[in-house]
């Protein structure tokens, strides 16, 4: 190679930008690709269920009010992470959430592992006003959840989609919907949802699982 | 990773590589055509800045041979070359379990001389009482507040004041947080009415000698036989049931007739979270410890 190929690419702007481009998109194709054409590999783990119709009622509100703007799910494996919120994430936990809510901003707790660890009316009342069981909380508050009722055709219609999506939910799932969200607020469901993070899926035991990192779920 | 994309990432680190480590090695001998004045010909502002050529300098080049140095090392003791785990093994969830298991040999010995003590004996034990209040205000402080006096608004009784539901040596104190506690007042409205349990809540209050309507307390008495199988024949409570005891000033869930009379209409559920599986034994019984010291005084604390 000789010097006048590169001052060829120098001067011509269009060459210059496709050889850069290729350059810097390697990290990515390398990072990325890989996981992402395979993510559709990882099972989902022991317990993990597609969410019963209530908490997929609460999930859609977690995500419509932006919770995840403030609280990640995805404890990772660092020590002060497992020895606060628990058992690091796995992506097996995952798999029935659409959009994942992991994420790495943390002005509030990781919610991953939340569930049982607060009773119902301590989330009732955190969520109307957080200031009432944590005084120096800046949580916003949330009292306009227990005014909306929850549309059982509107859960259908998510749950279809799901369906199409991949989550095994079963024609007697969707047809039972409307019946167990019937006359549940927005804040039944978004307490159903928050009550059951991460209890019925932690994938073992810690020692267990750190012993066998193996089992991850999916991690390459 | 499959196969396939093991190799499509070993390819990508290749070709990256390749092509820096060859512009690396061409670009110091590289040959640039210069003009008499040894300038490279390229020009800006019409000729006032013109491009030099120059020698890479040394130091540039040796720091820039680190990097391939230190790149290479990495992709060789490290997971990152497609499906190659790296020679020295390393995984996060790996290092997380050393580390996890550094810290609990750290913390045997002082666990190992906690399990000696009784739960009483430990919270007179300064290391032990540390302990138990960083854990308490981690985790038992969302309901029981920071100085653990509890939040009516939740029914989470205060923890510092010697006043116990289900019983306060030390015993009680670890199960209450190992597996939890359940408090169901059942919902009286339905049978007594609203003047029924109006006349209750008057009743109620003049156990413990609170303002109260005398008229109405005498007419509540009779109904409170139903209320004495759980707190008892003069309402004392009884710590098998977590019934508090109601002849006296401290109050769960408020001590305004508004709140009792709410208590004995729609009932009350408290829910004492079980904590078994999140803290484990030794962490349990320091926090107990710690709960414990908070209403006998702390024979430690020299403040």
């Amino acid at each position: 190679m000789a010097y006048r190929h590169f001052e060829f690419i120098e001067k011509h702007v269009w060459t210059l930008g496709i050889l850069t481009a290729i350059m810097v998109s390697i990290g990515g194709l390398a990072e990325i690709t890989p996981l992402f054409i395979e993510a559709n590999k990882v099972q989902p783990a022991e317990g993990v269920k597609p969410y019963d119709p209530l908490r997929l009622a609460g999930r859609d509100i977690y995500v419509r009010e932006g919770c995840y703007l403030c609280h990640s799910q995805m404890i990772r494996a660092l020590r002060f992470e497992t020895e606060r919120y628990g058992h690091y994430s796995t992506a097996s936990e995952s798999v029935y959430d659409r959009p994942f809510q992991w994420g790495s901003k943390r002005t509030g707790p990781d919610l991953a592992r939340v569930g049982g660890k607060y009773s119902d009316l301590w989330q009732r009342l955190h969520l109307m006003n957080p200031r009432q069981v944590v005084p120096q909380s800046n949580m916003p508050d949330y009292p306009w959840l227990s005014l909306a009722l929850i549309d059982g055709k509107d859960i259908q219609a998510r749950m279809r989609v799901l369906r199409m999506l991949g989550d095994p939910y079963t024609d007697a799932d969707i047809k039972a919907a409307p019946k167990a969200v019937a006359g549940k607020t927005e804040m039944d469901a978004l307490v159903a949802y928050l009550q059951g993070l991460g209890i019925d899926n932690e994938p073992q035991k810690p020692a267990a699982a750190q012993a066998a990192p193996a089992s991850d779920g999916g991690a390459p | 990773m499959s196969n396939g994309w093991s190799l499509w990432v070993m390819f990508l680190v290749v070709f990256n590589l390749g092509i820096t480590f060859f512009l690396f090695l061409w670009a110091p001998r590289a040959k640039i055509p210069t003009l008499p004045d040894g300038t490279s010909g390229h020009v800006w502002a019409h000729g006032v800045l013109r491009e030099g050529v120059r020698k890479l300098p040394m130091w540039w080049i040796l720091l820039s041979a680190a990097m391939f140095v230190a790149g290479f090392a990495y992709l060789f003791l490290f997971p990152g070359f497609g499906n190659h785990k790296g020679y020295l093994g390393w995984t996060s969830h790996g290092q997380l379990a050393r580390e996890t298991a550094s810290n609990d040999a750290r913390l045997d010995a002082a666990f190992q001389r906690f399990d000696k003590y009784s739960i009483e004996q430990l919270a007179g034990d300064h290391d032990a009482l540390a302990m138990g209040e960083v854990l308490f205000r981690d985790n038992c402080a969302a309901c029981h507040g920071r100085d653990a006096h509890g939040n009516t608004l939740l029914g989470a009784p205060n923890l510092a004041d010697n006043d116990w539901l289900y019983g306060g040596d030390g015993k009680a104190i670890l199960t209450s947080i190992l597996d939890g506690r359940h408090g169901a007042m059942p919902a009286w409205g339905p049978q007594f009415g609203d003047a029924g349990v109006a006349n209750l809540a008057n009743y109620v209050l003049s156990l413990s000698g609170a303002p109260h309507d005398a008229t109405k307390a005498i007419a509540g008495k009779a109904l409170f036989t139903v209320c004495a199988a759980c707190h008892g024949p003069e309402g004392k409570g009884n710590p098998a049931l977590g019934a508090p005891n109601l002849t006296d000033t401290i109050w769960l869930y408020g001590g305004d007739l508004e709140s009792v009379e709410s208590s004995i209409r729609d009932g009350r559920s408290g829910n004492m979270p079980t904590w078994r599986a999140r803290l484990g034994e030794n962490d349990a019984r320091v926090i107990a410890a710690y709960v414990y010291s908070l209403s006998h005084g702390d024979p430690t604390d020299t403040k």
